[in-house]
């Protein structure tokens, strides 16, 4: 048995200040022959070295498609970068030759993804695809390869890795499934780890222990992370910055601690009440009204406009795009002096935070 | 057969919550699924022993939670008590008749009382019906009413989930997630059933349309006095939902409780160890959270561990030096507080424990009347070096009020 804690301050974590990746009003549609879907209408991020960001959200939100795009993976060829730039590390991976991305995945960012079983290669035994990783990247002998793949796989805590080097990937619980994949994406020692639901498909006792795993190790190596996930616990415990997603849109920005102690968009406010607790006492839930966008329609206005109880005219027409909650000037996107950013018109105030329905006639567009 | 009760909230609803008498009674419930090997002559080589001997009761208008992990037997002894198995062993008396044993068109009358719905919206309805055929089957099948009557009791279900009548002729790929299990929940009201077993039924939806889904359940409840068995590995949900919670683990309950007893005062250290493992969404607390990480996965069902089921992943065994006691001997299931069972030989020794107080955040809660900081910037740091937390009100945001005199 041992004891986790939960994570580290942001500002205690070593490799912090420049960023690593820069993300500039990143478009993606999906084009297909009778349809566009706008899955992602102009993202802004940054990911400094050493960083845990959260990229939160519901299905479809664009959190997934957002990270498909930075490795240039969109399915082709109907996923198309449309506009925005992806600076990795100064150079521009939207411009990139594919030749030269291709030497930037694996060595420099690395991904996992929540279904290890579909992610494994099932015919190939973890020693050939471990190996194969670093083969690919590093002037190594096969058994060099095959001795680093042994020191990984007892890194991530798989008993025996010796003998379970031969093993294929159905021989291997859920859990260690996920454990393999994250030997392979930490073989190079990447700088940007992401994790695309890293713990969706595993049991809560599991979840703990890649959890556990993934801190541990992106601590110790100086890894900057992308979590995407839909749990907003998970973030509350794992990430110093979160970015929370809606069709496409990025609607509230910050420290993970400014937005869970004063979460200011209606959609986060919502998310919140949506969650029964097991803390504390258990509130009757408050559910976010009707459904996500129909995002084949080009977006006009706020989307969370539909379902918003904050909504006010203009929320129809215009977007707002990200401000800073108090009106600062400047803005600062990472690190621990982050700006709390929403794209929101008419914001609940706190106490309407922690009513989770709005409290004055103005706001209330019944 | 007629329709005779119009849909609404009836005072018998109301009185049917009061009674205290079980509806359901399980009794040493045991469902085991054969291993065989060979093509031409199946040889019986051994079984997985999906549930284990479990009893448990649930009183009429109550909601009973089964929570565990995956493969805990949970889903299996959800569909035992609709008689979708047969049990190995054990009895399944609702109200007062023994399913267990019953079979053709006696269990089939006895079924039209208990429904089920499920998890995957998408799986669980037929692709080739419509949304009016789907809801009226049940009615079809037991011959319910006249085919008017069939077609207005849809309409009237349509409308009690929260659908537009109108939509009874469209077909379920033309619905979202939530608007599915929404059908699924209007099919298992057509016979007016007296219990609903609920097997996931939140677990494919996305967190806004899970309250949604939630509400809907708990509302319904209300207005027909329906009584729920509600499946889940979510404990946060299944707490909130259910009055008492049943947690299983490898084929066996290891505690039982009310909902609320459960959460401040969980005696099994599976328990314990299962509630520190979920995340709380408050980074405050998360970061003064200590957690018990389990080794290792859960074991085979086809070959359980010897004595108590956890004792090969049980964090207390190791403190206690490892007792030969939890290998030797079956914990019995015993009432540690009134109305809370529990089958580990050293439940005493969870209770009070550290561990069992910071397993809900309650270690960090402690310190809940120092005085809160509204509206703090302050990063996770500032406060993660003292043990005074502040668990003010900014950062309980949903789940607490400001506190008098902040």
């Amino acid at each position: 048995m041992t004891h986790a804690q939960g994570s580290m301050a942001a500002d205690a974590r070593p490799g912090l200040g420049e960023p690593l990746l820069t993300v500039r009003d990143l478009v993606v549609r999906f084009r297909t022959h009778d349809a566009v879907v706008y899955a992602v209408n102009g993202v802004t991020f940054d990911v400094a070295g050493g960083e845990t960001v959260g990229l939160v959200g519901e299905s479809g939100c664009g959190k997934s498609v957002t990270n498909l795009a930075i490795m240039r993976l969109l399915a082709k060829p109907a996923g198309r970068i449309e506009g925005g730039s992806v600076v990795f590390d100064g150079q521009d991976m939207v411009k990139l030759p594919e030749s030269e991305v291709r030497e930037i995945r694996g060595r420099d960012v690395a991904m996992i993804f929540q279904d290890p079983m579909t992610s494994l290669n099932p015919v190939l035994t973890i020693e050939e695809q471990l190996t194969e990783t670093l083969r690919a990247h590093k002037q190594v002998t096969k058994e060099e390869a095959r001795a680093r793949a042994i020191e990984l796989l007892s890194l991530v805590g798989i008993p025996k890795p010796e003998t379970r080097l031969k093993s294929f990937p159905h021989q291997f619980s859920g859990g260690m499934r996920q454990r393999v994949m994250i030997a392979m994406a930490l073989a190079l020692e990447p700088r940007l780890l992401i994790a695309d639901e890293p713990t969706t498909a595993l049991d809560v006792t599991i979840q703990a222990q890649v959890l556990e795993l993934i801190r541990d190790l992106t601590q110790r190596l100086g890894t900057a992370v992308i979590l995407i996930t839909h749990d907003l616990g998970v973030v509350a415990g794992m990430t110093q910055r979160i970015n929370v997603m809606y069709a496409g849109f990025i609607v509230e920005a910050g420290l993970t601690t400014d937005i869970f102690a004063n979460p200011s968009h209606p959609y986060t406010v919502g998310l919140l009440h949506s969650i029964p607790r097991i803390d504390g006492k258990d509130e009757p839930l408050i559910p976010i009204e009707g459904a996500p966008p129909n995002q084949r329609v080009a977006p006009v206005g706020c989307p969370f406009a539909p379902r918003c109880q904050w909504r006010v005219e203009r929320c129809d027409t215009e977007n707002p795009g990200l401000q800073s909650v108090d009106a600062s000037s400047v803005t600062v996107l990472t690190g621990a002096a982050a700006t709390h950013r929403i794209a929101c018109f008419n914001p609940p105030t706190h106490e309407e935070a922690i009513a989770g329905r709005p409290l004055r006639e103005q706001g209330n567009p019944a | 057969m007629t329709i005779t009760t119009p849909i609404s909230g009836s005072a018998a609803a109301t009185a049917a919550r009061a009674d205290g008498t079980p509806l359901l009674e399980v009794e040493d419930l045991a469902v085991w699924f054969p291993i065989t090997e060979g093509i031409v002559f199946e040889k019986h080589v051994g079984d997985v022993r999906a549930v284990d001997g479990v009893s448990f009761s649930v009183r009429r208008g109550e909601t009973l939670g089964l929570v565990g992990e995956s493969g805990c037997g949970k889903s299996t002894t959800g569909r035992a008590i609709v008689r979708l198995y047969k049990p190995t062993r054990g009895a399944i008396r609702f109200d007062g008749t023994d399913m267990a044993g019953l079979e053709g068109a006696a269990l089939r009358k006895m079924r039209s009382r208990m429904q089920m719905v499920f998890q995957d919206p998408y799986a669980s309805l037929d692709p080739r019906m419509n949304v009016a055929g789907i809801v009226a089957e049940p009615m079809d099948i037991h011959g319910v009413g006249t085919s008017a009557e069939r077609r207005e009791r849809v309409k009237e279900l349509l409308t009690t989930v929260g659908l537009d009548p109108n939509y009874a002729i469209r077909y379920p790929h033309e619905f979202s997630g939530g608007q599915r299990q929404r059908i699924g929940v209007a099919r298992a009201l057509a016979l007016q059933p007296d219990l609903i077993v609920a097997d996931e039924p939140v677990s494919a939806l996305d967190v806004s349309i899970q309250a949604q889904i939630i509400n809907l359940l708990e509302r319904l409840q209300g207005s027909f006095g329906l009584t729920y068995v509600f499946i889940a590995h979510d404990l946060s949900v299944v707490r909130h939902v259910s009055d008492r919670i049943a947690v299983m683990y490898l084929g066996r309950i290891v505690e039982l409780a009310s909902s609320e007893e459960l959460h401040r005062r969980p005696v099994h250290p599976y328990t314990v160890a299962l509630l520190s493992a979920i995340p709380i969404p408050d980074p405050v607390r998360e970061v003064n959270r200590r957690r018990i990480i389990l080794q290792g996965d859960v074991p085979s069902p086809v070959n359980p561990p010897s004595g108590c089921h956890f004792h090969t992943r049980c964090w207390l065994r190791e403190r206690l030096g490892n007792p030969e006691r939890c290998v030797a001997e079956t914990p019995v299931t015993r009432e540690i507080a009134t109305g809370h069972e529990v089958a580990c030989h050293f439940a005493e020794d969870v209770d009070g424990s550290r561990e069992q107080r910071q397993s809900t955040g309650q270690g960090a809660l402690s310190t809940a009347a120092a005085p809160p900081a509204p509206g703090s910037y302050a990063p996770a740091a500032s406060s993660a070096g003292s043990s005074a937390a502040p668990a003010g009100p900014d950062s309980a945001v949903p789940a607490a009020p400001p506190a008098p005199g902040a």
